[in-house]
């Protein structure tokens, strides 16, 4: 994995190998031609999925970030050579208030079905995707589920005990002792 | 039914025979006769209630008589929102859901997802632990085939096969819940090892639980079973004729196109990639068992079959070694009582039975992800079916669908 982390890091000068995983930020204008050149040059044919990350510090679910970011979706795509066994990752960041990347189903065939995921779950627009329309979600669903600022219903209707479901062990909580005391 | 019409010009040639001329009788002159006629194309709906599509996956074809062109796969009717909910759960409790993804494997969906934690929380998994964790997803896998097995000969037509293979499966999915507990949601990894939380450390004189009695001998028998069971496989449905001429020369996938659309798992080997995770990566300690891969030539249905038959051979000899070379120890590594994952990301990819199964974890140091990505194989593995079902005749579709074995809870997640 070294070697072909030393290779990458000839050619893109922004990567990191952090916990096993290699991963490449480029801009996003660059984003057809780094995977063109992934493709083609560094043997990386197999493409294994296709995601984005709501970066927002104002969340209505989960934890909010502990450091402050700057609102932006960040785009991930995974690929890998199946003879080697190379594996990298590639992100780019886009604006929050005109989220659209180009499409790699040119590219890559399999960019299409995680494209139509992120376009209903996130609200990016791909160009140039053939088919871009909703993969999951009904006809007529509005909104974006999987933003930072989507609430979950049910979590409001119902809050998860959360602390409350909180044991600690119970053989840690003095049981050298008789139930006595 | 839905129907929709569109015009379609198309000469049909009739021949036409004369028998009522008895001058004609016995040389049969034939006349031949062109016309033009408007055929209809039909939209057939398939699901999403069909025995073939596992779950609810519906199919809109357009078939012209017995061709087909143009499928749409309909997906969602059980997209459950995991990627959401790991939002705001914490990691202990992740691990209850990712078993529901693949519920023919629940066992391997855990596997990943652990290990990912692991690497980001930097923590050395006891050796015991990971052997439990081997043998029990080389048992998924198992039972997994075994379902194949049995839904796939009675797609095509044979009947038998599914009461052979729901028995053998039986067997392993006993030896799966005398461990775990569960037969098909076992939640039996934890962070830093398996289930029995109190087997190391100061505690371990009390409540030490480890793999039941009679493990190892049930499991010898089981495996070897399944080794029987396999060989038997092949007699009854790959020697079978039909079986043959329904799969062999249908649904060829070529490699190139298995890659660029992330097809991985049996269906890659079949075509002819020999391409498996379980040797490269090191999620789990596989490098010290011999086992082969086996791969397909033509990469059609038969050869998608073959190539689960063996591998299930395969699976019960690492099983096996596994249980000749358990070492002894704990069964979990210290790890704190609240567990916070440190900020970092990363990528970590397993070979479940349907194929490479992954999650990227971006985790910002809190009690649960940040964002969690659920890479399941079914769902790049069943992409490809507008395109193989391409100039498909009716029938092969089931065929061809079948084979490709998916589970629609892996690919709605």
């Amino acid at each position: 994995m070294e070697d072909f982390f030393n290779k990458i890091k000839e050619s893109f000068t922004n990567t990191t190998l952090e916990f096993e995983t290699i991963n490449i930020k480029v801009d996003s204008i660059d984003w057809i031609d780094t995977h063109k050149k992934l493709k083609d040059e560094f043997n990386l044919k197999f493409f294994s999925w296709l995601s984005a990350v709501d970066w927002d510090n104002d969340v209505s679910v989960g934890e909010a970030p502990k450091e402050s970011v700057s609102p932006n979706f960040e785009i991930i795509t995974c690929l890998s050579d199946l003879a080697n066994t190379n594996l990298i990752t590639v992100s780019t960041k886009i604006d929050k208030s005109d989220p659209k990347i180009e499409s790699l189903v040119e590219i890559y065939g399999g960019a299409n079905w995680h494209e139509r995921e992120a376009y209903e779950m996130f609200g990016i627009n791909f160009e140039n995707h053939p088919n871009l329309e909703k993969l999951y979600l009904p006809d007529g669903y509005e909104g974006n589920p999987m933003l930072k600022s989507f609430e979950l219903i049910s979590r409001e209707v119902k809050p998860w005990p959360g602390e409350v479901d909180v044991e600690g062990m119970p053989e840690e909580s003095g049981s050298d002792k008789s139930p006595d005391g | 039914m839905l129907r929709e019409c569109q015009k379609n010009q198309e000469a049909i040639n009739l021949q036409m025979v004369n028998t009522l001329d008895p001058q004609n009788m016995n040389n049969f002159s034939e006349a031949s006769v062109s016309i033009e006629i408007e055929t209809e194309d039909m939209t057939l709906n398939i699901g999403p209630q069909h025995p073939s599509t596992h779950g609810v996956l519906r199919l809109v074809a357009k078939v012209d008589g017995e061709k087909v062109h143009d499928v749409k796969p309909v997906l969602g009717y059980m997209h459950r929102g995991y990627e959401k909910l790991a939002e705001v759960r914490s990691y202990p409790q992740i691990t209850t859901l990712v078993n529901r993804i693949d519920w023919v494997a629940g066992f391997s969906n855990e596997i990943p997802f652990i290990a990912g934690a692991e690497r980001l929380m930097e923590i050395e998994v006891p050796e015991r632990a990971k052997h439990i964790r081997l043998i029990l997803n080389e048992m998924a896998r198992i039972s997994s085939h075994f379902v194949f097995n049995g839904a796939y000969a009675l797609e095509v037509g044979a009947l038998t096969p599914i009461f052979y293979a729901m028995e053998d499966r039986e067997r392993v999915l006993d030896l799966i819940e005398s461990v775990t507990g569960g037969r098909f949601h076992p939640n039996f990894n934890r962070i830093g090892g398996v289930k029995p939380a109190a087997g190391a450390g100061p505690t371990s004189k009390k409540n030490i639980q480890d793999l039941p009695a009679g493990f190892y001998r049930d499991t010898k028998v089981a495996m070897e079973k399944v080794i029987k069971a396999a060989d038997q496989f092949q007699n009854l449905i790959g020697g079978n004729e039909v079986f043959k001429k329904r799969t062999k020369n249908v649904g060829i996938l070529t490699p190139e196109i298995a890659e660029a659309y992330g097809v991985s798992g049996p269906i890659l080997r079949a075509s002819g990639v020999k391409s498996d995770l379980r040797t490269h990566t090191d999620y789990l300690p596989y490098d010290q068992f011999d086992f082969e891969i086996p791969v397909g030539e033509n990469g059609d249905c038969y050869d998608r079959w073959d190539v689960r038959v063996k591998e299930m051979v395969e699976s019960a000899k690492i099983v096996l070694q596994a249980i000749d070379s358990m070492p002894s120890g704990p069964l979990q590594a210290k790890v704190p009582k609240v567990i916070k994952v440190p900020k970092g990301r990363t990528y970590v990819r397993a070979e479940n039975p349907k194929g490479e199964m992954g999650y990227y974890i971006i985790s910002d140091g809190g009690l649960g992800p940040y964002r969690l990505k659920v890479r399941t194989a079914s769902f790049s593995n069943i992409s490809i079916l507008p395109i193989m079902l391409e100039g498909a005749l009716l029938p092969d579709l089931i065929a061809i669908m079948g084979s490709l074995d998916f589970v629609l809870g892996d690919v709605d997640r």
